[in-house]
This record gives C-alpha cells, structure tokens and sequence, in this order.
C-alpha cells in the first residue's frame, strides 16, 4: 500500500504540462483529482518516477455556456457538475451522473478529465458523455486535436489521449424542448463505482421517438453506446412492448465482465432492466 | 471518583468507552447526585498509568456496570461529606444531616447549610477532621452484578425486492427497545441506530471472500461493503422502560440492541418476500444477485409446476 518512489511537479500551465511530458516520456503521468491513479500506485500497478500535477491550473476549471454547446475545463470536480446551475439547466445529465460518482470526498477532488482518461470500465462519466455525444479537446506538442466521445474510449483503462496529451475540454450540446435524459445505477456496494449504469437520452418528435442515446458503463471493458436498441426504438412510440423488446438485447454480444461483485450473466439482465427504466425516465423528463 | 478541593469532580474509569457516550452519562450520574454542574466534571479513561485496571467495555455492559461503580463511589463520597457536615453545622451526627444535590442541611434546621464544595475544601485542608476520619475526598469502587440485565426488543423490518434486479428497497424500519432506565436518550438512540446499522450492514453487504487459491479478494474497502448512511433506511425508534433490579438505578445495556434485531429482521423480511417462492432460508449477506437468482429460480420452477 506504499507506492514506489517518485518525483512530483505541479505544472502551471497546460504549456508547462506538455513540456513536462515531453521531457520525461513515458515516465511521466499526470495527476488530476488523484481518485484513480493513487490507488494504483499504492498497489504498484502503476509505477511512475515523475507526477504532473494540474491541479494547480486554474485556467482547466471552468463550466461556460457558449451559446448552442457547454464547456467544461478537464479539471473541473465533479461537485462542480453536479451543482452548477448551467449544468443542471442546460446539461442535466451531466449533473446527475456527476452526483452518482462515489461519495462526497471523492466528488470534491475527482474531475472530469481524470475520469475520462482513466477509461475505468464503470465510470459513470463515461455513460454520460457518451450519451451526450460529447466533443473531447485534447492538446498535444503537435497542437488542439478534437475526438468524438464515441470513439474515445479505446479499451479496458485506455482512452484515446496520448501519454504526451492532456484532456483540456469537454464539449456537449445543450439539452433541447421536448427532450429528457437520466442516469441510473446500480453502484457496486463497497466503491461505488458501476456494476451497470446507463444513460440515455430521449428527444420527442410529434410523440414520437426522435433522437435518442443510450450509453451503457460498468458491464464491457469499455462503456459503450447500445446502438442496437436506438436503432430499434428510434421513430417508435416508446410503448411497453416495444420498448422491452429493444432494451432485452442491449448488451447482446458484448464480453461482459465478471467478478466477485457481480456475474457477467447479472450485469447482462440488470443492463436490460435500466435501460427500459432509464429511457422512461428519460421520456418521462421530456416536457 | 476524586472530588478536588473546589468540589470539582473527576471520575477514572477502567470501561474505556471508544465512541458510546459514557463520558457523558458518568457525568450526568453524578451531576444527578452531587449537584455539580457539567462542567465541573472531568471523566479520563484510556490512559492505564492513571485509571484503574478495567476489562474493557462489551456485552453492552459499560453503564450498567461501570456506571454502578460510579453510583457507589459517590454512595461512598456522601458518606463521607456527612461526616464532615455534621462536624461543620455542629450537629450530632451524620444521620441528622440530610442532601439535596449540592446542599447538605441538618435535617429540621432550615437555614442551617452548607455545601458540597466548602465540604470538599474543609476535607482537604483539614484545620479539624470527624472523629477517625482522614482527609481527602475520594472513593474506589469495584462493581460486580448479581446477575445479567435483560434487555429486551422488537425490530420491524418493512421491505420489498425489485423482482427484476434482486435489490431490496426501504418501506419502514421501526425498532422498540427496552434498556430499563434511560439516562440520556440522545446517546441511547445513537447506540439503537449505529446497532442497526452494523447488523444491517452484516445482513446485506459484509462479505469476506477467497478465491480459490485461498488469497483474500476482499482486502480493502474497494472490495469489502461497510454499511453507509446512504444505503439505510430512515429509523422509528421508540422504547418501553422496565428497570433491572441488579442495579440500584435500574439501567439495561444498549450497545447491541441494533446488532441483535436488525440482522434477523431484515433476514426475515426478505424470506418472507420471497416465500412465495418456496423460500424458507437465505444465507447472508443478502446481495441482490444472490435475490435475482432465487427469483429466477422461483419463476422457472412455477412455470414448470
């Protein structure tokens, strides 16, 4: 429970960050809220000789409305999400899978951004950006380079930024009329963190199924967007049958996890039952 | 009980009491008798080069046992304040002195009184004492019950369990407990409820597991469930009073009320849920998975039935 030695540098800038990266390459690992990479280290699972720390930039905590879209900085906490009012008014979602992320110490310090790169398999952020259709702003020494949500998780704990990249901003289209979204979960007793957690979001056309996003985290090595059960319940009326029907099968194929926790089996059927409760919830919101 | 020369009060204790309040109820004990004030109470446990040798605090047994040494060390010190009183007011004897709280008047003599504290002061200075009397103002006690007190309760679990996902959800938790004389509710309450939820929590969550080549999988609280607030219901509590007779003030144990009740009721509750299922025992802890398979298996043997 003693991690191995290790250097530590709080990084003024993101300029300084990059810069830092650069120089000591693959041993370095930047540090945001802490809430993952810590326990790692602790367990030396992960083994770094230099830590960036961001926590000092102030210029990556921010939530701005900019007209259509919502910014958020990486290193913004997630209390900060769940309880900007800009968040809770114009990006719902956002805000409730924040409030569902472990306790209240670990949504003081835990961010955005860490949480993201981290790509831990249960992370409920990552229901909530990819369901969001979230637009990540990663720098890099070679420039701003922008990655869709839905092709940013990579696999088991591997985002799509570069060890040499920081996760600077994370973009999300502003909620519209006549739509709704919710994030339910079933937290995994002792950390909290997913054993399944699913979010969607609805948008109602002419009574109708418009758009609509269903994100699945804590049941795949990697969360990931049931486009199966969109595909079958987009244009429908969202009625009983049609909606059981849809959500049965949302994690068909998918090589659930398996653990002491929960069996690949339970997370498969529970999957099943919060993806019809999240979408009526959801529809339920659309007013 | 070491009673200093202004009066003021210091009680060692051998309970050592870690969180249960004892600190508190000592002191209402003898503000209760002495007419002290809180304030003028000090009570030290936990440090062994200045408290007496103590087994500790368990079975619930802290206040009713230590609690009683701490009665008898002030039966002792009154005893003994008597003495100096009668010596003081110039009366015949202890036996005409008569204590209220903190004012020691000969009895039938109104106005002629005097107090806890000048009693304390003129023990320790000592200018003239009661016959075969030495100074100071102290008393030790040792306390061994006659018997065991008997607490007794009722704990009421009201639940139901999603059929789709095993998860149990709150409707009620009403728990009636009888500790015998209650002496500060705020701490019995607290103890019913931190029961309840440490028998909830071995109901429900606490498991430790191996695999199969005998390495703990459950080594940290990642892994290992300890009950939360969040995951508890909202408690009614409310209790009966039947003092005990092994004691002079009549007080029961509390400590593992909640510990005792909640496990089996919430245990119960869920069976008796699930009874339709043919469901007569669950091993704990009561996971919903655990529930989710039972169901199914309840559902597919009825289909077939």
């Amino acid at each position: 429970m003693i991690p191995v030695n290790f250097d530590y540098v709080a990084a003024k800038s993101v300029d300084e960050a990059l810069e830092l990266l650069g120089r000591h390459g693959a041993d370095a690992k930047l540090l945001a809220g802490g809430h993952s990479l810590i326990p790692l280290m602790k367990l030396r699972l992960a083994v770094p000789s230099v830590l960036v720390d961001l926590g000092r930039i102030a210029e990556l905590r921010y939530v701005r409305d900019e007209g259509s879209e919502i910014a958020v900085g990486g290193m913004t906490t997630y209390y900060t999400l769940a309880s900007s009012e800009v968040i809770r008014q114009k990006a719902p979602l956002l805000a409730e899978a924040a409030a569902a992320v472990g306790d209240v110490q670990v949504r003081n310090r835990g961010t955005i951004g860490g949480s993201l790169v981290h790509a831990d398999p249960a992370s409920d952020m990552a229901a909530a950006v990819l369901a969001l259709d979230a637009r990540m702003i990663v720098v890099g020494p070679s420039g701003k380079r922008e990655v869709p949500a839905g092709s940013f998780f990579v696999g088991m704990l591997q985002s799509a930024v570069a060890p040499n990249e920081v996760l600077t901003e994370i973009r999300v289209k502003k909620s519209q009329a006549d739509s709704g979204a919710a994030y339910l979960k079933l937290p995994q007793p002792a950390s909290g963190f997913a054993l399944v957690g699913v979010a969607t979001r609805v948008a109602l056309a002419g009574g109708k199924c418009g758009e609509i996003a269903v994100a699945v985290t804590g049941v795949a090595p990697k969360p990931f967007r049931a486009a199966s059960v969109e595909a079958r319940l987009r244009g429908s009326s969202l009625d009983a049958e049609t909606l059981a029907l849809a959500c049965a099968d949302v994690a068909e194929g998918v090589e659930a996890l398996s653990d002491i926790h929960a069996s690949a089996e339970y997370r498969k059927s529970v999957a099943a039952v919060y993806t019809r409760r999240s979408i009526e919830t959801a529809r339920s919101r659309a007013r | 009980m070491r009673i200093s020369p202004t009066g003021k009060v210091t009680i060692l204790t051998g309970v050592s009491p870690h969180g249960q309040g004892q600190e508190t109820s000592f002191t209402q004990i003898a503000c209760h008798r002495l007419g002290v004030k809180p304030d003028d109470v000090v009570v030290t446990h936990g440090d062994t080069s200045v408290v007496q040798y103590g087994i500790g605090t368990f079975g619930s047994r802290a206040t009713a046992v230590g609690g009683t040494a701490v009665w008898m060390c002030i039966d002792a010190i009154q005893e003994k304040a008597k003495k100096f009183a009668a010596m003081m007011l110039k009366a015949r004897g202890p036996e005409q002195i008569a204590i209220d709280g903190a004012i020691y008047r000969v009895k039938g003599k109104a106005k002629l009184s005097t107090t806890f504290q000048a009693i304390a002061l003129a023990a320790y200075t000592a200018k003239t004492l009661p016959k075969g009397e030495t100074p100071g103002l102290e008393a030790t006690h040792f306390f061994e019950p006659t018997n065991f007190t008997f607490p007794f309760g009722t704990h009421v679990a009201v639940v139901e369990v999603d059929g789709e996902t095993g998860e149990i959800q709150w409707r009620r938790y009403i728990a009636i407990d009888d500790c015998g004389k209650v002496i500060n509710p705020l701490l019995v309450d607290g103890q019913v409820h931190g029961g309840i939820a440490q028998g909830l929590g071995q109901a429900l969550w606490e498991e430790v597991v191996y695999d199969e080549n005998g390495q703990l999988v459950t080594g940290s609280l990642m892994d290992y469930a300890v009950p939360k607030a969040g995951f508890l219901p909202r408690f009614e509590t409310d209790r009966t009073e039947t003092p005990t007779t092994v004691n002079p003030m009549g007080i029961k144990g509390v400590g593992e009320a909640g510990t005792i009740g909640s496990t089996p009721a919430i245990v119960n509750a869920v069976v008796d849920a699930l009874a339709p299922f043919g469901v007569k025992h669950i091993d704990m802890p009561l996971r919903p998975e655990k529930l989710w398979r039972i169901i199914h298996a309840g559902r597919a043997g009825r289909a077939t039935a």
